[in-house]
């Protein structure tokens, strides 16, 4: 305990004294977490909704899952890759129709009154399913929620749905908020939207907007002796280049969501008192996919698909756009997922002759000018990377005579062009992958989805063989069967192309080397940090 | 002759002179020197300035060669500047002299239009129209024209005013000209000289535009401009500054350029009227 003595009086003798004591050189390695400090790290933006529960996105989690909690988050070690949190256990039917949770005790929620089951039921029928981006379709079959008693819930599925897609589910889509705060008025006007309360080991501060968002210690916390740090500030820095000079200067301790870019990751290294990690993300895969409008009738014809995936160079697409910090990608389903990845499908080496006879084939000769056809060619503008993927493509379309036109849109357009309109030949997008291909990739390629909704399969590609499977696997309750059918997905992704996956990519974070307990989960960043220290 | 000699008597106009005849060198010799498309990938990323010869000025984020991007570069903010400050000079002109000819309520109604367009910040225009209507080059030129044509108007209408009350007009009149053939025959070619002197400005505020409107990545993407090389590599500041620091240079040198030489031109013209 001498050491948490030490930390409390140094917090207590002022910031000149904390200054000071970090200057001390004290190996990382043979710490024990210390109580006490402030974590201050870079936000790049800045959400309005906070409840994790309706906008289940990476965005609002990196703030929000240390003030509301879910029923279990992801682990390295864990059973099926999953930590309790407000979940002991849970156990699903033989029959798929029923998954049993069994609640921690002695939770508290911010307010004081106390985390029941009926939150839980509260939360999952009133919030996951019909208003949550991810939970409409996860939890579309559920019917009611029982609570036999006050740490009970029995989800009741009207149809069988695989435990292993619910558990899968659960680090993103399970965020419980108190019944007693929601259920006067409406759920999507709630001002707990933007001040959330939850059970999580820090509870919101304040927001100053364009300035930062303050979360403090939950001192009634369940976990023991946790959360160590007092405060967490968010310094929003919208400006990526800033995030790196501020690490630099101290002034943060945190660039979280390769806030660095990733050019200058090798100089930020070198830095003494900085580290660079790129753990902690495995959880949080994000894919570098070319979308294909398949009412281009070139594009409708698998050859011009295949001559296509043989043009991309994608390991020079890892090298130079991501300077390696990527892997390339075989399939729609990450390299890196434990369970469903297989590497047993069809690939296409980069290849240009290749690609060329195979666009000869379909029939589309060169011109005189060596031009085929021209495409409209759309790169999403989220990210520095899908940006310069879209001028790369550009550049191996023209090596095998495909004039690709460059339109550059805002989020909001490019949304609205792509998933809407559908005024595009090809696009750049960087979906997802949550652990499970039916949460949110098979979307990416089934059929008969409505015009406008984003993320999904928006190219009129339709394929009966590929729907047929994806609808198997979706009731198909025993896990290794449903896995062997997620990997036949696989192969029929990888065969007839309805989209061509580049990449996969991750973040990295920098820390200062005071920061501890950093990247000891798959979902590290959106996760709630209640063992998270800062050394003195 | 002898305005030529004047024009090259004063050392600031020689100097922009020389920055503008280079930068037309670069444009006009870019598809002969560097062939094929500037955006091609030709050799490793990110190599700095001034170390493998064939690439001397080095390779950007994805291996494209700098010096080609600079040179193509320099063709689109000179196509973009000319263009975005004739069609704001034409605009600009037409509407001034229609409106200082006409008077009365043509003139209220022109000229109430041209405060409205004035009063909006004309890069605030300019970004509007982009990112409504979609980047393109002739998009951009039109954005850039929009918020310009009004100082060459408010010019050309004010120099028609005391035009109109000329003799030689009154004489058109009376001989039974159509007054759209006096205004656009007899009074405008008369008001166009300060009209014109405008240009140097509304080209090398073009180009900035133009440059500014890249950067914030409203440019065309399928062409090189020098506002796109810089927001390129903005990114790599640190790593790269050449990235940045090279086209910021040669849009320096470029407005710089295009300044001087209308500079220079406006006071020999201005010179030379003093005399006449």
């Amino acid at each position: 305990m001498s050491g948490f003595t030490i930390s409390r009086r140094t917090m207590l003798s002022g910031s000149a004294m904390l200054l000071a004591s970090t200057a001390i050189p004290t190996p990382g390695w043979v710490q024990t977490p210390k109580k006490g400090g402030r974590l201050v790290l870079a936000a790049d933006s800045e959400p309005r909704n906070l409840n994790p529960a309706i906008v289940a996105s990476n965005g609002v989690f990196f703030i929000s899952s240390k003030i509301v909690e879910t029923l279990a988050e992801a682990s390295y070690d864990g059973k099926d890759g999953l930590a309790p949190r407000l979940a002991l256990s849970w156990e699903g039917a033989a029959d798929g129709l029923s998954v049993t949770f069994k609640l921690r005790d002695g939770v508290k929620w911010h307010d004081g009154k106390p985390f029941t089951s009926a939150d839980v039921a509260f939360s999952a029928l009133q919030i996951w399913k019909p208003l949550q981006n991810l939970g409409r379709t996860v939890f579309k079959d559920l019917a009611s929620v029982d609570t036999p008693d006050d740490l009970t819930a029995v989800f009741k599925f009207a149809k069988p749905t695989p435990f292993q897609l619910i558990r899968n589910a659960l680090p993103a889509l399970s965020s419980v908020v108190p019944k007693h705060i929601y259920e006067v008025g409406k759920i999507e006007d709630n001002p707990a939207n933007n001040a959330p309360i939850g059970t999580g080991p820090f509870k919101f501060g304040e927001y100053k907007a364009g300035q930062y968002y303050r979360l403090t210690k939950n001192t009634d916390y369940w976990g023991k002796d946790e959360p160590y740090l007092d405060e967490i500030i968010y310094q929003v820095l919208p400006d990526r280049t800033s995030a790196a000079s501020a690490l630099e200067a101290g002034e943060i301790q945190l660039a979280a969501f390769s806030a660095v870019p990733l050019a200058d990751l090798d100089r930020i290294s070198k830095v003494p008192g900085l580290k660079v990690i790129t753990k902690g993300y495995e959880g949080l895969t994000y894919q570098l996919v070319v979308e294909i409008n398949h009412r281009r009738k070139e594009l409708a014809d698998v050859k011009v698909r295949q001559a296509i995936a043989h043009a991309i160079d994608k390991d020079f697409v890892v090298k130079t756009v991501f300077l390696g910090y990527a892997a390339t990608a075989t399939g729609p389903v990450p390299k890196n997922d434990p369970q469903f990845y297989t590497a047993d499908v069809p690939t296409y080496a980069f290849d240009v002759a290749k690609a060329n006879a195979l666009l000869d084939e379909a029939g589309y000769k060169k011109g005189p000018d060596g031009k085929r056809f021209t495409l409209k060619l759309l790169p999403a503008p989220y990210f520095n990377e899908t940006k310069q993927f879209g001028d790369y493509l550009r550049q191996a379309l023209a090596a095998i005579g495909i004039d690709a036109e460059l339109v550059n849109n805002d989020s909001a357009a490019h949304i609205k062009a792509v998933y809407t309109d559908h005024a595009f030949d090809l696009a750049v997008g960087p979906p997802v992958f949550r652990g499970d291909p039916a949460i949110s990739t098979t979307i990416l390629v089934q059929s008969g989805i409505p015009d406008g909704v984003p993320f999904s399969n928006q190219g009129g590609y339709k394929n009966d063989a590929l729907d047929a499977l994806i609808a198997k696997a979706s009731e198909t309750l025993d896990a290794s069967a449903r896995t062997d059918l997620y990997k036949e997905f696989q192969k029929a992704v990888a065969a007839d192309l309805p989209l061509i996956n580049v990449a996969e990519w991750s973040f990295i974070s920098v820390a200062r080397d005071t920061v501890g307990n950093i990247a000891n989960n798959p979902r590290w960043a959106v996760s709630n940090w209640a063992d998270t220290y800062l050394e003195s | 002759m002898s305005a030529l000699r004047r024009f090259l008597r004063t050392p600031e106009a020689v100097a922009g002179a020389i920055l503008l005849a280079a930068l037309i060198a670069m444009a006009l010799s870019a598809s002969l020197l560097f062939p094929g498309d500037p955006q091609a990938i030709a050799g490793p990323a990110l190599l700095p300035s001034f170390q493998d010869w064939s690439l001397p000025l080095g390779t950007d984020r994805l291996g494209r060669d700098v010096l080609a991007e600079l040179f193509h570069g320099a063709r689109t903010s000179l196509a973009v500047g000319i263009a975005a400050a004739a069609a704001a000079l034409v605009v600009g002109a037409v509407v001034g002299t229609l409106a200082g000819f006409a008077g009365g309520l043509v003139d209220e109604v022109l000229m109430r239009i041209t405060d409205a367009f004035q009063t909006v910040p004309s890069f605030l225009l300019a970004l509007a129209f982009v990112s409504v209507v979609g980047p393109s080059l002739g998009i951009v030129v039109i954005a850039i024209a929009l918020g310009t044509w009004t100082g060459p108007a408010r010019v050309a209408r004010a120099e028609v005013l005391s035009i109109r009350e000329r003799d030689y007009v009154a004489g058109a009149r009376v001989i039974g000209m159509h007054p759209l053939a006096i205004a656009f025959r007899e009074v405008l070619p008369n008001a166009l000289p300060p009209v014109l002197a405008m240009s140097s400005v509304i080209v090398a505020a073009a180009i900035l535009t133009e440059a500014a409107l890249s950067f914030l990545g409203l440019g065309d993407p399928n062409r090189v401009t020098w506002g796109g090389m810089i927001a390129e590599g903005r990114a790599v500041l640190r790593t790269a500054p050449f990235l940045s620091i090279v086209p910021g240079i040669a849009l320096v040198l470029t407005v710089l350029g295009v300044y001087l030489a209308g500079e220079g031109l406006v006071e020999t013209t201005a010179v030379r009227r003093g005399l006449s």
